[in-house]
């Protein structure tokens, strides 16, 4: 017989020779959201400073720093697309991507007076939009991490990673894909753990999985924890097998959605039903092959010191600089996580549930295939919540006077040290200084160089940029019709044949370009500026027949315009 | 002239898709509650009600003695129970069941089943009952169906549920049983398991209720002030159900799997055919009687109107699932609009899956186990069970608009009880196998 759900509440315990602490919610932490106390006094506290840290950190000086990247660039592009020519692309739509994230982009720039020139820079309206974002997934971190302990110390700890961090500050700012399926993911998680025996909180749950995995692709890698979630969270629940077949509903619902437009459109298969991936069909693109191509896709190890022959993975070159002791800590929590977890399944899932969410997007990127630089976003939240659990669980068996001295410590340590980096650091000369993303300007070199385009290129003429100043140029007057990425110039047959004579260098007027693209541009070619790859014709122009008529340089960073000399 | 066509699909499709999700939320609505609400008392009040069961028969000679004896020897006081057995006078062969019956029980000292034989028109059950009122002797009247097999301690649940939250009115639970004795019985099982288990309870909360023709218990003196049942109305128990919501009369529904009344699905295509044709236009006739009207808040009316006249739509959706297949093979739609025409395909591959895990709830339930070889056989007759629907409901208009309005009655053969039979022999064998 089904127990009755308004039974008594768990047992609070206390762990022997503990006292009872302030900032915790005493007890044997389960899975459980029965008998939670409302947040009181002190949670509201504690969730304030969340929030209203996770705000500061990400949008104080968000317009100047990062750099806009690629990236930010192509979503912007799409979400304009969406808007303006009501398609998925302003170029061919070759499924890389599920579209779920920029048309959530889209409808948020269509609610914006000004569109996507509301904040300036055509990418700002992207990054407002993850600022928001990011103070609703801080939300739900806080209260996942909440409910899974049971009290506040472990969602303090996870909110001050997901909110302090250089990684999570750096790459959460900008307008990325992975972002917004971060947050539909740890809303996904937060309904499971919000209402116990509610049928529909299974579909709602699944629903923002779905959405989840229709904005970025990888969120399946958190599937297995999510129903192991769903599955501890219904196991006495006498709806289980309805909630879990809504679970499956709801998250079965975007993808079919996302499979049956490409079936409308006559692009699901690939033509002549070929797969062979040393010969891509031409002219035709196919959601099929496409994802048969990601998944054979393979471009080395996270943890090969030489990345792809140019320079080492990101691993090194750009994740572990930035915050070794989130990923190093967060490795060790996760595997601590995982075999505690394990020990007490039956008791507690909790630990096994954040260390499968971690586990679950820590596989992904280290199994082998392309990593690019933000992937490491989805990491960020799940590795907080593995240090938050073990933190909060360590600090539970040391008497309070020496836990809260403690966690201080370590807070300010990070904070406010140079060497932790979150908030200061030494600048070149010695002198202390605030870190880089609340003091480096970078973005006016792009508003520079598109200021600088304006005012010299004519608007007829063939550009070949990188993404991110796409919009800009395509979305207010003057507009540069001919502008398109060096990507598609090389890759959509649209664009190249069109635009730039099937691939001729003489058909290329100007080259807006980064360092950063020129690097790109070479490892599309295959590595090197002289072979026959897609990119060849352009790196030919600029080897060659160009002449550098405009340039800006700030630290690592470089900008150029070139002229081709016809 | 294009876009017009365009805007009348994507607006279908929205209103099929809001009208599917709703009908998922009242299949499922019972799940979504504390289990508690629905589930009849775990201990008993001691025996203080006493009973009419009024059990109207026409043609039943297969199943009325079956049923007589079960009402005949529960587990309730017999001084506290009057059996009623309905019969008309020109249904010989079920008067002499019923009488042989009765004789082989006096021979055991139960004393208590009489006939009531009416010679009057019109024939149907309505007519039978209130024709048995005026001998109806006891506290509270309870209707069965000839066929139904009774849980023996249906009378102390009531009698608990009555005693202890003080209502009139109580809708026992009722089950068709044999699940895979037909291509469409299961999906008729499942109507039966969803609507009484669940459907029902979010009406009785709403205050707006269609009652079951049978496991229903009334007050007799309620019964008696409403002035019975409707007899030109085909189905009377949803009418006089709809009546007493209209009186403010609070109904508790009792769906509890202990203490289910059983029953089985039509022999055949034609019997349940003419079945849901007789609930469909019974639904109609209610509808254009009005007594929904009467119902005291908006919400009571339409939740009132949207079931009497879901038949209708059924009808509609029958006909729109017919040319939405039309369109999938001849009509080509922009994308956004092809992709919005599918929500209603997409609701209905809900609803299949909602479905298959509730047949395996319902036999979980039941101490039942179901062949995969069912799931296969419930998704090809899908389609088909729909448009027999459909056109159950067409045909219902059809009688109603030519002003044909006679009752025709399901043959019963007890099929349910050789489930059960084969379901005890089934433990048996489980028994005999582990000992």
């Amino acid at each position: 017989m089904p127990p009755d759900r308004t039974a008594e509440a768990p047992r609070v315990l206390h762990p022997p020779g503990v006292r009872s602490q302030p900032l915790r919610e005493a007890g044997v932490p389960t899975a459980s959201t029965e008998g939670l106390r409302s947040l009181g006094r002190p949670g509201t506290i504690a969730l304030a400073f969340a929030l209203l840290s996770g705000l500061i950190t990400h949008s104080y000086h968000l317009f100047d720093y990062p750099l806009y990247q690629t990236d930010e660039g192509i979503y912007m592009e799409r979400a304009w697309a969406v808007i303006r020519e009501h398609g998925l692309s302003p170029q061919t739509y070759v499924y890389d991507h599920a579209p779920a994230g920029w048309i959530m982009i889209a409808a948020w720039v269509y609610m914006l007076p000004g569109h996507f020139e509301a904040f300036g820079n055509p990418v700002n309206s992207g990054r407002v939009l993850m600022v928001i974002l990011h103070v609703a997934s801080t939300f739900f971190l806080f209260e996942i991490a909440r409910k899974l302990s049971r009290g506040l110390l472990a969602p303090l700890i996870a909110t001050f990673f997901f909110n302090f961090s250089f990684l999570a500050v750096y790459y959460q700012r900008m307008a990325l894909l992975d972002n917004i399926m971060v947050f539909w993911v740890l809303m996904s998680v937060y309904l499971l753990l919000r209402r116990r025996g509610h049928l529909f909180t299974g579909l709602w749950s699944g629903l923002t999985f779905g959405i989840s995995v229709v904005t970025k692709e990888n969120a399946v890698f958190f599937a297995p924890a999510i129903f192991y979630l769903i599955y501890r969270q219904t196991k006495e629940e006498s709806n289980r097998s309805f909630a879990i077949a809504f679970w499956i509903i709801g998250a079965s619902a975007p993808i079919v959605t996302y499979f049956l437009y490409a079936t409308l459109k006559g692009e699901l298969f690939p033509k002549d039903f070929s797969f062979n991936l040393n010969k891509p069909p031409q002219g035709h693109v196919s959601l099929l092959y496409e994802m048969w191509y990601q998944i054979h896709r393979n471009s080395g190890t996270l943890f090969a010191r030489n990345h792809s022959g140019l320079q080492p993975s990101y691993l090194y070159a750009s994740w572990l600089p930035r915050d070794p002791f989130l990923l190093l800590v967060g490795t060790a929590a996760m595997v601590i996580c995982l075999w505690v977890g394990w020990r007490e399944r039956q008791q507690n899932p909790a630990f096994l549930i954040a260390g499968g969410l971690a586990f679950g997007i820590a596989f992904y990127l280290a199994r082998g295939s392309v990593i690019l630089d933000f992937y490491v976003i989805p990491l960020i939240p799940t590795y907080a919540l593995c240090i938050a659990l073990v933190g909060d669980r360590m600090l539970k068996r040391i008497p309070i006077a020496t836990a809260v001295p403690s966690i201080s410590l370590l807070c300010a340590v990070l904070l406010l040290l140079p060497g932790g980096g979150y908030l200061l650091k030494h600048g070149q000369q010695g002198q202390l200084q605030l870190a880089d993303p609340y003091h480096v300007p970078q973005t006016f070199m792009q508003q520079a160089e598109i200021a600088w385009v304006r005012h010299n290129i004519p608007t007829n003429a063939r550009i070949v940029s990188d993404d991110d100043i796409w919009v800009a140029l395509h979305d207010v007057n003057p507009v540069y019709p001919y502008d398109q990425s060096h990507w598609n110039a090389a890759t959509d047959p649209q664009v190249r044949n069109k635009i730039f004579g099937g691939g001729n260098w003489e058909d290329i007027d100007y080259i807006v370009m980064s360092n950063g693209m020129r690097q790109a541009m070479e490892l599309n070619n295959g590595g090197t500026s002289t072979s026959t790859g897609p990119e060849a014709y352009m790196l030919y122009a600029l080897d060659y027949h160009s002449s550098l008529v405009w340039h800006i340089h700030r630290g690592n960073v470089n900008l150029y315009v070139y002229k081709i000399d016809h | 002239m294009l876009d017009l066509i365009y805007a009348v699909l994507v607006l279908v499709s929205l209103l099929v898709t809001v009208q599917s999700a709703h009908t998922l939320y009242l299949t499922l609505y019972t799940w979504d509650r504390p289990p508690a609400e629905a589930r009849a008392p775990d201990h008993f009040k001691p025996p203080r009600l006493s009973f009419t069961v009024m059990l109207p028969a026409r043609h039943e000679e297969e199943v009325i003695q079956g049923t007589i004896g079960r009402i005949a020897q529960s587990n309730y006081p017999e001084h506290l129970i009057q059996v009623l057995v309905i019969c008309r006078a020109d249904d010989q062969g079920t008067i002499d069941k019923a009488e042989e019956k009765i004789s082989q029980l006096q021979r055991h000292g139960l004393r208590n089943v009489e006939m009531v034989v009416f010679r009057d028109d019109p024939i149907n059950k309505p007519h039978g009952l209130n024709a048995a009122l005026p001998h109806a002797a006891k506290d509270v009247v309870a209707v069965f169906d000839a066929e139904d097999d009774i849980h023996p301690d249906i009378f102390n649940v009531v009698n608990t549920v009555m005693e202890e939250e003080e209502v009139k009115v109580v809708q026992g639970g009722v089950q068709l049983m044999n699940f895979n004795s037909s291509w469409y019985s299961a999906l008729n099982v499942l109507e039966y398991f969803f609507w009484f288990k669940s459907r029902l309870h979010y009406h009785a909360r709403l205050g707006a209720i269609p009652l079951g023709g049978n496991t229903v218990f009334f007050e007799r003196n309620l019964i008696v002030e409403l002035g019975g049942w409707d007899e030109h109305n085909l189905t009377e128990d949803a009418e006089i159900g709809l009546r007493l919501s209209a009186a403010g009369e609070r109904i508790r529904v009792v769906y509890d799997s202990r203490y289910v009344t059983r029953e089985e699905t039509p022999p055949t295509l034609g019997h349940f055919l003419r079945q849901r044709t007789r609930w469909s236009q019974g639904f109609l006739q209610t509808l254009h009687q009005g007594s929904w009207r009467n119902l005291a808040t908006r919400r009571q009316r339409f939740l009132a109107f949207y079931t009497l006249a879901f038949p209708q739509a059924q009808a509609l959706l029958g006909i729109y699932v017919l040319f939405s297949l039309g369109t999938m093979f001849f009509f080509k739609a922009p994308v956004l609009v092809a992709l919005i025409s599918f929500l209603p395909v997409m609701m209905l591959l809900a609803y299949f899956l909602i479905c298959t895990v509730g047949l395996y709830e319902f036999t979980r339930a039941y101490g039942m186990k179901v062949n995969p070889s069912v799931i296969v056989g419930m998704a090809i007759a899908w389609i088909p069970y729909q448009l027999v629907i459909a056109y159950a409901s067409l045909r219902a208009v059809g009688r109603q608009m030519r002003g044909v309005s006679n009752w025709e009655k399901t043959r019963h053969v007890g099929a349910h009880r050789q489930q059960v039979a084969y379901h005890t022999e089934s433990l048996r064998e489980a028994g005999d196998r582990a000992a």
